[in-house]
């Protein structure tokens, strides 16, 4: 019975948004795909000019519209575009995920990751990371809410 | 430096006289302090530069507006060129010094003055006071606490620890004198030909102090324990169901600083089409849409800088206990960046700034 319980939670195919870097992340992900590096196709990316543009509420919009997981790829440390738009990513998420915290609201559906232009790889590693992740902890509770 | 200030007819009246001094001697040519409203029913920060219409009362148990926002909203296109006291509490003074971080506000010629504070009563129940009692003789007797509002019962300092000047109440009898604590220069040259005489209990003072701010923590951590069930999907949509996303709470904060706030513009505007693929999505769907949203989003951008002044939880019009959360809310993220709102106005906003080596898990696999 547990069994079977198990099985369909983690049966399901989770979406996830990703909020990509133009920079870095972005790239990465266009380099899986020439490469033809395999990965899940659960992500949606929407491509953003630094990870610092992400603010908390395109994070907590896709959270609450149902989304299973949110990635945030940004260029590593000292090597953003705009020179500190990835620490102050780091700051908005750490904040973020603090009061996801307090309210028992899953921040462990947020990700962060630092991905260059040339990490075809990691990119996809990381994306299946989260597919794997995601399908343990069950669909996002927010899909079922109509009153949010 | 302390000085006593005796006590003439009763405590509000001799701080009124303390400020018709200062307007009188043309050190300010005006004041900004809390004044009742003609029915008694209420009292506002109100700019007072005649001395005759001085009829102020700092110790109204009653916070209607935070004075750190009005002080903004009087100093943001240009500082003040005459010189201007404002007379505040420590959460309007913690909200000015917030403020003043994000250039919303001006210090040109004021000089600040800090009252203690006993707390204060929600609108509702100040300007409906029962019985033939006065709620400042309440307050100033130690008592009302049971009509207290939650934010005060809980404060953080009711001590305005930063100001040019304080007029101190705890430690004091205020049968027969209260204090005036100069902390800056500014502050001093207020105070320096009026032939004070030193307050000479500095030791009851601080015992005063202590109480109130390990009293008022231990509330804080009952408070805080008390509502830490509110966690998770379920109770927070059953906790902010009545919510009308009317956004009251954002516009009574003084914290809440965006010219236009997001969710009072078009972004989220969209064709009914997108609507209704929204309903298809998810089945049906609340309007208006967004209210937790609002509400989490808001917390990302104001928390680390929110002064607990509980002006939002006086602000609903469905009576949602904001502070229930937000307490817990704020101490958490406040913590996590070892910030303390209007603890300093030198120190900078968590925001604002970052440092290369700190959280280097997050990023990492
Ligand atoms: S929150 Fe503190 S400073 Fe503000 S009104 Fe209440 S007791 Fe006073
Ligand atoms: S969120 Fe509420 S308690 Fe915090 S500063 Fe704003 S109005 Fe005051
Ligand atoms: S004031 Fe109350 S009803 Fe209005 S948006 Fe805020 S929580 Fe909702
Ligand atoms: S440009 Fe890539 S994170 Fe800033």
């Amino acid at each position: 019975m547990s069994e079977e319980k198990e099985k369909t939670k983690e049966d399901f195919e989770p979406k996830i948004v990703g909020f990509l870097c133009n920079w870095c992340s972005y790239a990465g992900a266009d380099l899986a795909g020439t490469s033809r590096i395999q990965y899940p196709p659960n992500i949606r990316v929407i491509r953003v000019m630094c990870s610092g543009a992400v603010d908390s509420v395109y994070v907590n919009r896709a959270l609450l519209e149902g989304a299973d997981a949110v990635f945030i790829g940004g260029c590593h440390p000292g090597d953003c575009h705009y020179l500190n738009g990835n620490y102050k990513a780091r700051r908005k998420m750490v904040l973020l995920k603090n009061i996801l915290t307090t309210l028992g609201m899953e921040p462990e559906r947020i990700w962060v990751r630092w991905i260059s232009a040339s990490e075809g790889q990691k990119f996809a590693d990381t994306v299946k990371e989260i597919v794997d992740e995601t399908k343990k902890l069950g669909p996002n509770p927010m899909k079922e809410k109509w009153n949010i | 430096m302390i000085y006593g200030l005796k006590i003439e007819n009763d405590v509000p009246k001799t701080v009124n006289n303390f400020l018709k001094q200062l307007l009188e001697s043309g050190k300010v040519e005006a004041v900004l302090a809390m004044q009742e409203t003609p029915s008694g029913r209420s009292a506002f920060p109100t700019m007072i530069s005649d001395p005759d219409k001085l009829d102020t009362n700092v110790f109204a148990p009653l916070l209607p507006v935070s004075t750190g926002a009005m002080v903004s909203r009087l100093t943001k296109v240009k500082g003040s060129k005459k010189p201007l006291a404002v007379v505040l509490r420590a959460c309007e003074l913690r909200a000015l010094t917030e403020l003043l971080k994000l250039k919303q506000a001006d210090l040109e010629n004021i000089v600040l003055i800090g009252v203690d504070c006993l707390g204060t009563f929600p609108m509702k129940i100040y300007s409906n006071y029962p019985g033939d009692e006065d709620p400042t003789e309440v307050v100033l007797k130690g008592e009302g606490e049971e009509d207290m509002r939650t934010a005060c019962l809980n404060c953080k300092d009711p001590v305005p620890e930063t100001a040019d000047l304080i007029i101190g109440i705890f430690g004091t009898d205020t049968g027969k004198s209260i204090l005036l604590d100069t902390r800056t220069e500014k502050g001093q040259e207020l105070i320096n030909d009026m032939g004070l005489s030193e307050f000479g209990n500095e030791k009851d003072r601080e015992k005063a102090v202590l109480d109130i701010r390990n009293k008022r923590d231990e509330a804080r951590k009952a408070f805080m324990e008390e509502h830490s069930d509110i966690i998770g999907v379920e109770k927070l949509l059953e906790f902010f169901d009545t919510c009308v996303n009317c956004h009251n709470c954002m516009k009574a904060c003084p914290i809440c600083y965006c010219r236009e706030c997001l969710f009072e513009s078009d972004v989220f505007d969209v064709e009914a089409s997108k609507y209704m693929a929204k309903a298809k999505s998810k089945g049906a769907y609340k309007t208006p849409t967004d209210s937790l949203l609002f509400h989490i989003t808001r917390f990302n951008h104001m928390i680390l800088s929110c002064v607990e002044c509980g002006l939002c939880e006086q602000a609903c019009p469905s009576d949602i206990p904001l502070m229930d959360i937000i307490t817990a809310i704020a101490e958490n993220a406040q913590a996590e960046f070892e910030y303390l709102p209007g603890r300093d106005p030198e120190e900078e906003m968590p925001m604002v700034v970052y440092r290369e080596d700190e959280f280097q898990d997050v990023g990492e696999g």
